[in-house]
């Protein structure tokens, strides 16, 4: 009997929850036997389960209001960002700490081998199409607000982006560094806020834009709320 | 309906009991057993003979799927002459009888394009925008129909089907992945989505039985890469960096299984859709998953060998 008839379409992993360590040697093995789901944007997740250890040593997180994640089903996640890629790395840790769920990034750059190595791993391209279809597939998508090189407040939404996802739970997230500049001093801390639920008209311009600026209101509530509360524990 | 496809199609339609009559058109005889469909060979560049025969049959539906792949069982420049023949013959001699009253043709996820600017994951809202000659020949035949329908004021739907593989399909991926050593992108490994043939007849067929008019994407849920395909067949991946690919190109054609310019695009860039809009409009609740034809490419049935019995004898 042909090996490959008992294969499983998933060979065991899920696109949208995180999987077990494997050891390097079934690991191995797997790669080279390809028995390892893809999904159609890209995602690899067991490649994914295999770095992901290596993002939470990069960025450690303090997740507060995890529970405002959904267990399953669609969200769009929408945070602030300073330039780079620690805060996108840091709320894909705090998902998976969370609720154990993979989270699809918004803003991958569309190149070849560089472009594919991101979205391997989870992101996809700030396309509203892509985004769309990410959230029907029912995962969960996070995309950032517009940079501010400081860290200091929630930057401008794009409306495109939130025009598409229109009709599905919008959660605001502040993302708030551990040191200085992004450096590594103390965990990340990632605030959750409460979902923001759209009626759901994709072709009403007007909706995006009220819920850009509540998803922006909502991120700038969560850093303002954050910095207090940092403040009082140091007084 | 002398393709894969087109039988297959036949076949579902022969289940349904709303459709009174089922005549077909090709210029290769049905690859599976028919029961109530009636068979005439008429090859699509006898414009004439095909016209005419079109016309005397006046029908009142038309499921279009002759659109040739190239390297399916054509080459390129001949399924482009065969698909335009087909398309112009066919759907503008049904016109013309005048009882023509819904359109259904087979067209591909190609006709998106793929490269810088292009989402990975297109929906039916997506511009087309074809970067092959196969993606330029969906959206060509896409173009005719929804003339005619216009004109007829019959709705058209365009069924977008992924690539059509399976271990029985004449497909030039299927059989580029069976080669013992199979091309693949060096730099790169992109997702790509497959559908099953039984899955894109049953979308044909289904998509008969609506009103629906515009493009719906098929396609298998999940997807594959290059390297992944390669070796869930215990094939040999060979990496191919851009300009080798004319070397591959050369090499696969002498092993049989020369590699179109979509396929190649497959390859490199990756091709899938958002089916989503499909499997809800025409109920297609248990498609077979991308790894699930992958893993099916490769299986072959053994072959029994009967022994002669005194009575046969």
């Amino acid at each position: 009997m042909n090996p490959v008839r008992t294969v499983r379409l998933t060979f065991g992993l899920d696109d949208d929850r995180i999987g077990k360590a494997e050891s390097p040697l079934a690991a191995l093995r797997r790669r080279l036997d390809g028995r390892y789901p893809r999904d159609p944007f890209g995602l690899d997740p067991h490649l994914q389960d295999m770095v992901s250890p290596l993002f939470s040593l990069v960025a450690r997180v303090e997740v507060h209001g995890g529970e405002h994640i959904p267990a399953r089903g669609p969200a769009l996640l929408v945070s602030n960002r300073g330039v780079g890629l620690l805060e996108p790395a840091a709320l894909g840790v705090a998902v998976r700490q969370a609720c154990g769920r993979r989270l699809r990034i918004v803003g991958t750059p569309d190149m070849p081998v560089l472009g594919d190595a991101f979205r391997s791993v989870g992101g996809i391209p700030a396309y509203p199409s892509d985004l769309a279809a990410v959230l029907r597939a029912g995962h969960l998508a996070a995309v950032p607000l517009g940079p501010t090189w400081l860290r200091t407040g929630a930057g401008t939404p794009p409306l495109e982006l939130l025009l598409a996802a229109t009709g599905f739970p919008v959660v605001p997230v502040a993302v708030v560094p551990g040191g200085p500049l992004g450096l590594p001093l103390r965990p990340w801390r990632i605030v959750v806020g409460p979902a923001i639920v759209t009626a759901g008209d994709p072709d009403d311009p007007l909706e995006a834009a009220e819920l850009a600026e509540a998803a922006r209101s909502g991120v700038r509530g969560l850093i303002s709320g954050d910095t207090s509360r940092a403040e009082r524990r140091e007084a | 309906m002398g393709g894969e496809l087109g039988t297959r199609v036949a076949q579902v339609l022969e289940e349904r009991d709303d459709v009174a009559e089922i005549i077909g058109v090709d210029f290769v005889p049905p690859r599976r057993r028919l029961h109530r469909s009636e068979f005439h060979r008429i090859d699509p560049l006898q414009r004439e003979r095909l016209a005419d025969f079109v016309a005397s049959v006046a029908p009142e539906a038309v499921v279009h799927v002759g659109v040739y792949e190239p390297y399916a069982r054509l080459d390129p420049r001949a399924a482009q002459q065969y698909t335009e023949a087909a398309t112009v013959t066919a759907l503008g001699a049904a016109a013309r009888a005048g009882s023509l009253r819904r359109i259904v043709v087979r067209s591909g996820i190609e006709i998106y394009g793929r490269g810088r600017g292009r989402p990975a994951v297109p929906d039916e809202h997506a511009p087309v925008a074809p970067t092959t000659a196969f993606g330029h020949s969906c959206l060509q035949v896409e173009a005719i129909a929804s003339a005619v329908g216009r004109a007829q004021h019959a709705p058209v739907t365009m069924v977008r089907l992924a690539p059509v593989v399976g271990s029985h399909v004449p497909s030039p991926l299927g059989r580029l992945l069976r080669l013992p050593v199979v091309p693949v992108p060096a730099l790169a490994d992109p997702a790509f989505a497959l559908v099953a043939p039984e899955d894109a007849a049953r979308a044909l067929a289904g998509a008969l039985g609506t009103d629906h008019s515009g493009p719906l994407n098929v396609v298998g849920p999940g997807a594959a890469s290059p390297w992944q395909a390669v070796r869930l067949g215990g094939r040999v991946p060979f990496p191919v960096l851009s300009a080798g690919w004319q070397v591959a190109y050369r090499i696969a054609e002498l092993a049989g299984a020369p590699i179109p310019s979509h396929v190649v695009e497959l390859l490199a860039k990756g091709r899938a859709a958002d089916g989503a809009r499909a499997v809800e409009l025409l109920a297609l609740g248990s498609l077979r998953s991308t790894l699930e034809i992958c893993v099916e490419l490769f299986e072959w049935a053994t072959v029994t060998h009967l022994r002669a019995t005194a009575a046969a004898a």
